[in-house]
């Protein structure tokens, strides 16, 4: 890294937290509230998350080795928690006194230092070349961020009073998430699977489905919720199964619809995979077709299928957030609510899980698309 | 790209415009069983079409400059070097669906536009990016060396021979990008930008199918009328699939 880069790296650390408001102190979570700056949240701590962080910018400018690539992975790590702890303490001091109405918010200063130091990290890790160094160093810093919000360390930012108000609703609403956007999938696997065995209308298909990509999320929902209530007018035997025109339903089939594409290219790529050297010596072997498929096809298409699953997976997350305005429930729902109120922080509380989660189905999969990967013979 | 393609997806558009038509619309209503309520006029209809279109119109046209300009960065020399922080940074972007950047940047960016703006250009950009670097990654070094040998140099080589080459995969990112700004349009309505989302997020919410399902497929038509004129112009221009 050029030492250019390096300065300009501090630089922009330093502006965001000294210039940038890092709270936003309110009488309640409506009016407007007045910003606090870095200095005056942090106090002390600055100079040394600074330092911290100008140490660790200097090592990437001085040394591309591994060895740098760890102190300054520790500087950085160290001056995350310090600018965490300093936040959580700041907006105590703040809030000490006044009324429980009263709500410190997070400033803009807070999610750019965040950003810093996420890009910071991920340069880190990287230099130390380490597999898996990466989602470990993520899931190490989101446990200590849990443990010490149990501990109550940021019991005074409005987030966590806002949590705390909804701990119940939070939670029941990630889940509620999940099951949409496992329903979504669930529903779109074996479809897709019995779309493919139709050998002939596999051109039809691909009309069908990519063209379901075309319609607009929202529209589809409506007109989901639209036809449901006409078949439960025509069929009134199924609200008895509990189906209903706002509810889950509609939205399970409509997150389904948009990732049969995903899922239909993934399973037609993964049926290709096996040249046809191999496939004429399975044939000769004398293995039937259903063996063919289980022992060749599949297991040498699994990374194919398994990256057509993770852009599914990321996909149903995002699109199980809409299901909460045909009454789906889900954490869409806090977001909606978030947003009639026009209540940033209940915004938050609903998308900092969906982003979360997203985030890590996304990590996840495609980790192990590319142990799939390196597994198989070249 | 031929007519094959153009023409279902130009009828289909057309269709889902007559379906939202304020007579057609209340037929159907009316076949689901539902009591006959107001429809949307056509004089309301049109408007939110002119606002819906301008405002998918200045996302994808943002889009279409930033995703071609940075996945033309991403490929050449010099910028091989940002590759994995634009890579990371589309990523994280895809991660956050756009009803959810909709709503983080309605409190600091207030209601209407910029939100829905904002949302449109974050999700749309990586489609474009990850269709333009890779289809001028795909471009095959002989032509390249080709050129090399002819003394080209390397603005020509990229207008003259890499973006042509790449043209097809490249319209694909753009087709992605034009459905995903018509879809994060209606989106918008939730923040309160008035588009053809503000009927369907109304009727939803007052159980009135009629406006709803008009907005539903004014919405759909949109984005398929837009589809088939992206294939109009790429076949106007001939860019044909290899």
């Amino acid at each position: 890294m050029p030492a250019i880069t390096a300065v300009a790296g501090v630089a922009a650390l330093a502006a965001a937290l000294v210039w940038t408001p890092l709270l936003v102190i309110a009488a309640n979570r409506l009016v407007p509230g007045v910003p606090v700056t870095g200095w005056a949240t942090l106090g002390p701590a600055l100079v040394a998350i600074l330092a911290c962080a100008a140490f660790a910018c200097a090592l990437f400018a001085g040394s591309p080795g591994r060895r740098a690539g760890a102190v300054a992975l520790f500087l950085i790590l160290a001056a995350a928690g310090l600018f965490a702890w300093g936040l959580g303490h700041g907006a105590a001091v703040r809030m000490e006194g006044r009324p429980p109405a009263a709500r410190a918010g997070l400033g803009a200063g807070v999610w750019l230092a965040a950003l810093w130091f996420a890009t910071a990290l991920g340069l880190a890790t990287r230099r130390i070349r380490l597999a898996g160094l990466g989602a470990g160093v993520a899931g190490l810093l989101v446990l200590a961020l849990v443990l010490a919000g149990r501990a109550g360390a940021f019991d005074a930012l409005s987030l966590a009073v806002e949590y705390a108000a909804r701990r119940e609703t939070v939670q029941a609403a990630l889940w509620e998430h999940l099951a949409l956007a496992g329903g979504g999938l669930g529903l779109a696997i074996p479809a897709v699977a019995v779309l493919s065995l139709w050998r002939r209308g596999q051109d039809l298909v691909g009309i069908v489905i990519g063209g379901v990509q075309v319609v607009p999320a929202v529209a589809l929902l409506g007109a989901l919720v639209a036809f449901t209530g006409g078949l439960l007018r025509a069929v009134p035997a199924l609200r008895d199964l509990g189906v209903s025109a706002l509810g889950p339903a509609p939205a399970i089939v409509g997150i389904a619809a948009y990732l049969l594409l995903p899922l239909w290219r993934g399973l037609a790529a993964a049926l290709r995979a096996p040249d046809s050297a191999s496939l004429d010596a399975a044939k000769a072997l004398g293995l039937t077709r259903a063996q063919i498929l289980l022992r060749l096809r599949l297991p040498l298409g699994a990374p194919q299928l398994v990256g057509a699953l993770r852009v599914a997976t990321v996909q149903a997350l995002g699109l199980a957030t809409l299901g909460a305005l045909i009454g789906a429930g889900g954490l869409g729902r806090i977001v909606f609510d978030g947003m009639a109120q026009f209540a940033p922080d209940l915004i938050l509380l609903g998308a900092i899980p969906i982003v979360a989660v997203s985030l890590m189905a996304e990590r996840g999969l495609s980790a192990l698309e590319g142990s799939l990967r390196a597994r198989r013979p070249a | 790209m031929s007519a094959r393609t153009l023409v279902p997806v130009a009828v289909t558009g057309l269709v889902l415009a007559a379906m939202s038509h304020p007579a057609v619309a209340t037929r159907i209503a009316s076949a689901l069983g539902d009591a006959p309520r107001r429809a949307l006029d056509v004089d309301r209809l049109l408007a939110l079409a002119m606002q819906h279109i301008a405002l998918a119109g200045t996302g994808f046209a943002l889009v279409a400059i930033l995703g071609l300009g940075l996945g033309i960065l991403a490929t050449r020399r010099t910028g091989a070097r940002l590759r994995p922080a634009i890579d990371a940074l589309a990523a994280g972007a895809q991660a956050v669906p756009p009803v959810v950047t909709v709503a983080l940047a309605l409190p600091i960016l207030g209601f209407g536009g910029p939100p829905t703006l904002l949302a449109l250009v974050g999700y749309g950009v990586m489609p474009t990016l990850r269709g333009t670097a890779g289809a001028l990654e795909a471009v095959s070094p002989e032509a390249r060396a080709a050129a090399e040998a002819m003394g080209m140099t390397r603005l020509q080589i990229l207008i003259g021979v890499e973006l042509p080459l790449a043209a097809p995969e490249i319209v694909e990112g753009l087709r992605t990008a034009l459905v995903l700004a018509v879809a994060t349009a209606a989106v918008g309505a939730l923040a309160g930008a008035s588009t053809f989302g503000t009927p369907i997020v109304a009727g939803l919410q007052n159980q009135n199918t009629v406006p709803m399902l008009q907005g539903a497929a004014a919405t759909a038509a949109l984005a398929f009328l837009g589809d088939a004129a992206l294939l109009g112009l790429a076949a106007a221009l001939r860019i044909n699939r290899p």
